[in-house]
């Protein structure tokens, strides 16, 4: 294992238990997720693997190395996209690559070329000389992904990497992950879109009240929902809210939406119900699809609250 | 230390660039600041003699070091903190010294104009020559790097940043009113000049205005020591601050 997490508590000074007795481990060359809802302890972890913080019991080996007690090897082994916007005021997006990729121990030529390969990748040329301070929340967002991805360390931390970003890039941003795990990085990410992660993660940890849930693959999660169909309804504006028979199960309410397990064999029952719904007006649409990743969330967090209105977790 | 010495210039550059926006507006304010200083003296004593005029106008650099190393860094620190600034550059496998280094040498290359333009523009204005001794050069750089190191001290030692800028406004307020910067020590009551012997405010007054005035400054070595006492005092409370882990 390259990062090993055993029995993390972080106790802040005022009582506020982040983590509780976290332990969890990555594998060399693996991209891991880490998923969970407002408040679950996500970015304190993190903040410990690279010695912003220090736990209040337990221990985090890289590569055999405590980092507790050694930050300084922390900080050499990964590289971290944090949670918050990159200071890169007065630096152009070039200067702003170029410099992490120096600090991170790249020579001048590579990094430079390196540089330009991501700005092509993540096609934000087109802002390659602009100042930091004039760049949108989503490029500034992508260029910090660029300062943590230009001299990759064997574990690159992203912390929300695709915040605020727009779709078409949100994509190539993936493709630039996965080129990492290919490369030989491990990856530590901590997002919100759970259907982005489901698809990007090898494993990942659900994290809930500073507690790890559960770890797996996203198949072993979606496991307990085999032989079950996800029934969504999209609710017509001002209309009330239908009372869901009895076959269906487990169902959250996102405001907008109704989103309920389905077993198979009452999927006929299921879709006639739903089309009843919609052509009295109460529906807009409605659709059946395999159990996701997010079905699994909201069963292991245990409240729907965890989701946002798109369906993604909270930051 | 290798690692120091190739992380320092890419820091410095880093900061250079990062306030570049700020440093036009900066030394604008510094020399407004400046010259408002010098020629509002002359409202506040309307027949001022030429030696109340330099004592005054000597007296102008150490409080132009202390605004910009005790108000303008701990505000600045602050905001970063609040910001999340230094989680990111922290994260970064650079010693945070170096990262200390770099940001004091930026701050000191700030301040320099202003200290520059004050002297001239006060000694052309009140007619006097000024005789610069070059012990002005290590002078200044202490008085600015202790004021520095104490702005950092403070920022980064205080529990939540929007502390530090309050800190900031009382210390603005002690130095500029309460301090024997310009005027003499025995215009204090016994009580403040006793604080203000072990403070190190009168005694970088003495060192520059003696400097600057072709004179040597009363109990140099004294003065030497207690202000250099404060530098590296401040400069370890700043550094075990931002060495700390939460």
């Amino acid at each position: 294992m390259l990062l090993e997490i055993e029995h993390i508590s972080k106790v802040y000074r005022k009582g506020c238990v982040a983590n509780d007795d976290v332990s969890l481990s990555v594998r060399e060359g693996e991209v891991f997720g880490l998923l969970g809802p407002n408040g679950a302890g996500k970015t304190t972890l993190v903040n410990q693997i690279i010695g912003l913080l220090k736990p209040t019991s337990g221990t985090i080996r890289i590569d055999g190395v405590d980092v507790v007690e050694d930050p300084d090897f922390a900080r050499q082994a990964c590289s971290f996209q944090a949670q918050v916007q990159v200071p890169i005021t007065g630096l152009t997006i070039l200067n702003a690559i170029e410099l992490a990729g120096r600090v991170r121990g790249g020579k001048k030529d590579e990094v430079k070329a390196r540089a330009q390969e991501l700005i092509d990748a993540l096609d934000i040329g087109e802002w390659a000389k602009k100042h930091g301070e004039t760049l949108s929340g989503g490029v500034r967002r992508l260029v910090s992904f660029c300062m943590a991805a230009v001299v990759p360390g064997r574990i690159v931390i992203l912390d929300e990497p695709t915040n605020d970003i727009d779709p078409l890039r949100r994509r190539l941003l993936w493709q630039e992950v996965a080129s990492l795990k290919k490369a030989g990085s491990s990856v530590l990410l901590i997002t919100h879109s759970i259907l982005e992660a489901e698809k990007a993660v090898d494993r990942l940890a659900m994290i809930d009240l500073g507690k790890v849930l559960g770890t797996g693959t996203p198949a072993s999660f979606k496991e307990h929902d085999a032989g079950y169909m996800r029934l969504e309804l999209v609710i017509e504006p001002m209309a009330q809210k239908p009372q869901p028979p009895e076959f269906l199960s487990k169902t959250v309410d996102l405001g907008s939406r109704l989103i309920s397990s389905v077993a198979e064999k009452d999927i006929d029952r299921a879709m006639a119900w739903a089309s009843e719904m919609k052509d009295a007006g109460i529906a807009e649409e409605f659709s059946l699809s395999p159990a996701t990743l997010a079905d699994a969330y909201i069963r292991m967090i245990g409240r729907a609250d965890a989701l946002n209105n798109d369906g993604e977790a909270g930051v | 230390m290798g690692r120091w010495v190739r992380d320092y210039p890419l820091m410095l550059k880093w900061q250079m660039l990062s306030n570049t926006p700020m440093l036009v507006l900066m030394f604008i304010v510094e020399a407004l600041i400046a010259v408002g200083y010098v020629i509002g003296f002359g409202y506040i004593i309307p027949n001022i003699t030429t030696q109340s005029a330099m004592y005054l106008i000597t007296g102008a650099p150490v409080l132009i070091l202390l605004m910009v190393g005790l108000v303008l860094v701990p505000q600045v620190v602050a905001m970063a903190r609040k910001e999340g600034t230094f989680e990111y550059l922290w994260s970064l496998p650079v010693p945070r010294s170096c990262f200390m280094a770099a940001d004091a040498t930026v701050w000191t290359a700030i301040t320099l104009p202003g200290v520059i333009l004050a002297l001239v523009v006060g000694s052309w204005h009140y007619h006097f020559a000024l005789h610069v001794s070059p012990m002005v050069v290590p002078t200044f750089l202490l008085v600015t790097l202790t004021g520095i190191f104490i702005g950092y001290a403070v920022a980064h030692s205080v529990p939540k940043p929007e502390i530090a800028g309050v800190i900031s406004q009382v210390l603005v307020f002690v130095i500029l009113i309460f301090s024997p910067i310009y005027y003499p020590i025995e215009q204090l009551p016994n009580w403040l000049a006793s604080i203000h012997r072990v403070l190190p405010f009168y005694y970088m007054a003495n060192l520059m205005r003696g400097y600057l005035t072709g004179k040597t400054p009363a109990s140099v070595g004294l003065a030497f020591a207690v202000v250099g006492a404060w530098c590296a005092a401040a400069l370890i409370v700043a550094f075990v601050a931002i060495r700390r882990r939460g």
